[in-house]
């Protein structure tokens, strides 16, 4: 299936799905006036990306800095997704990079991590 | 003369009458910008042209037009530098002025609106801009529009709309704003020491705040709709018409029981149930996920306790020469959306408070505006730090110093969110 590259924008995030290696990337900021119409095709494309996937390794990197709660409602459509492709034998490795500083930021992972405990959740402090 | 006078592929496709829409000033169609000046014909020699030049001094071009159809532009700088060349004049002044004309001008037709007419004159280059376009009725030529004047257009018609809006959201803010209104005498007649601090980003917004005074204490909540802007605001009505509703049936002494028939109103009004997924449904339709994030609180005044229920949004407590705020979590759901179960219960938390306490409540737009040197997120510590550096001081002066520590902070970054703090201090 093909990759999915949309680029960044002052309100939106870089999208940088590299289905072929299975590195799924999100990076930037999210606060679109209509966070459905951003992420609806996003959440689609994963999920035909997962569609009848298993033992396979898949590499999340995030790196936020700013996502509103529009935002955040879809993003835990996409772990959840994530967390049952985890249920159908994959492993899903969320990589959470945050500012050293950033409480906000790294409060808001361990919040994704207990709430999608099947992600292998690994929190990293840029600094 | 045959049509292929008139470069066709230049030529601004003529819309039906139907298509035509006059502007909201009735003046955004490239007509409009049709100037008379003097005209060439391809007969007139260059020795002809260079004699309306220097007649017309204010001409920079001027249009050729041979039986009414355009054919092109001569710019007067490039046809005097041409003239100046070494013999040209000796050999062109006796010939027909096409010799030095620009053959494919930009030509719309005169019911092309402004802002296709704009499109155009970027995508023909720096040439419609400065030499002009040539404006057409049924192809035959009605004159030359300015480059300069079809920015100055786009601009009004830009300020106009801007305008427009504005006027709209403004009024908009008057009625939202008149829905607070019980809420602020409420809050001024049952404190004696507090702050509100209610900042729409946009003017309106979906911060949303409500207060209501009983004999034997207060309910209050500060509430972040989803949104900000128009939509937010369309959300704190449907809030607002929620909590007048459950309120005025439900148990104020009970903030979680509140919260629950809120978030059961919310989402029959929004249609928002269970199992359902935002995004587009089969016919192209767009379902929401909205609702709110919040703290309910109940404060007893003969008990001297405070029962706070919160979706999402926790409580900052500061008992009297306390050290540092306490932080009372809410629960993580919040109010309305789809993945919160119709039946969902919220918990009570009840916390006795000695006279003196401040107690502060605020939606996520401050903890989460990015700013400072690092550009991260202001967070929950940066608020109790501004907090503490003023514990002693008055509300009001907590206030001045909390926002102006915010404002610092996030300096020429952009606002992200609504802000709205609530804080006061208990006798």
């Amino acid at each position: 299936m093909e990759n999915l590259y949309i680029p960044a924008t002052a309100s939106e995030p870089e999208v940088d799905f590299r289905f072929d290696t299975h590195s799924l990337t999100l990076k930037g900021e999210s606060f679109p006036e209509n966070a459905a119409a951003f992420y609806v095709p996003v959440i689609a494309a994963v999920e035909s990306y997962l569609a009848g996937r298993s033992d396979t390794t898949i590499q999340v990197n995030v790196t936020l800095a700013y996502f509103n709660s529009s935002s955040t409602k879809m993003l835990f459509s996409l772990f959840e997704i994530l967390n049952n492709a985890v249920l159908s034998g994959n492993i899903v490795v969320l990589n959470w990079f945050y500012d050293e500083d950033d409480d906000t930021i790294l409060e808001f992972g361990q919040e994704i991590a207990d709430d999608f405990a099947a992600l292998e959740f690994r929190p990293q402090a840029l600094v | 003369m045959p049509n292929t006078a008139v470069p066709s592929r230049l030529t601004a496709t003529r819309r039906s009458a139907s298509q035509v829409r006059p502007g909201i000033n009735g003046r955004s169609l490239a007509g409009h910008l049709a100037q008379n000046c003097p005209v060439a014909s391809p007969e007139d020699t260059n020795e002809q042209v260079l004699h309306l030049f220097s007649e017309h001094q204010h001409v920079g071009a001027l249009p050729v037009v041979e039986n009414g159809r355009p054919m092109g532009i001569i710019n007067r700088n490039q046809f005097m530098s041409q003239l100046a060349k070494p013999f040209h004049r000796e050999l062109y002044a006796r010939k027909s002025c096409i010799a030095f004309m620009n053959h494919s001008p930009l030509v719309v037709e005169h019911d092309v609106s402004l802002q296709d007419l704009s499109f155009m004159a970027v995508a023909n280059g720096e040439k419609a801009l400065a030499d002009g376009f040539i404006i057409t009725r049924d192809q035959q030529y009605i004159g030359i529009g300015a480059g300069v004047d079809l920015v100055k257009a786009i601009a009004d018609l830009q300020a106009e709309k801007n305008r427009l809006v504005m006027e709209s959201i403004n009024y908009a803010s008057v009625i939202q704003k008149s829905f607070l209104r019980s809420s602020r005498e409420d809050m001024a007649a049952a404190l004696n020491d507090y702050f509100m601090h209610w900042e729409p980003r946009d003017v309106v917004g979906g911060d949303y705040y409500y207060f209501v005074k009983h004999d034997d204490g207060f309910f209050c909540a500060v509430i972040d709709c989803t949104g900000h802007g128009v939509p937010g605001a369309f959300m704190t009505l449907i809030i607002a018409s929620a909590l007048n509703q459950v309120l005025k049936e439900t148990d104020l002494h009970n903030p979680a029981a509140a919260l629950a028939e809120v978030n059961r109103t919310v989402k029959q009004s929004l249609g928002q149930f269970d199992g359902g997924r935002q995004g587009m449904d089969d016919g192209g339709e767009m379902h929401s996920d909205d609702g709110m994030d919040t703290a309910f609180c109940w404060v007893d005044h003969r008990s001297r306790t405070l029962t706070f229920a919160g979706a999402k949004t926790p409580l900052f407590i500061l008992p009297p020469g306390a050290e540092d705020l306490e932080v009372i979590k809410g629960d993580k759901k919040g109010v309305g959306y789809i993945d919160t179960p119709m039946d969902y219960a919220w918990e009570n938390q009840t916390l006795s408070l000695k006279p003196g306490s401040r107690v502060y409540i605020t939606t996520d737009g401050i903890i989460d505006q990015i700013g400072g040197p690092k550009q991260i997120a202001f967070g929950k510590k940066r608020l109790k730090k501004a907090i503490m550096e003023c514990a002693s001081k008055s509300m009001e002066q907590q206030k001045a110093h909390i926002m102006d520590t915010f404002y610092k902070y996030q300096g020429e970054h952009l606002r992200r969110d609504d802000v709205s703090i609530f804080g006061f201090r208990l006798d």
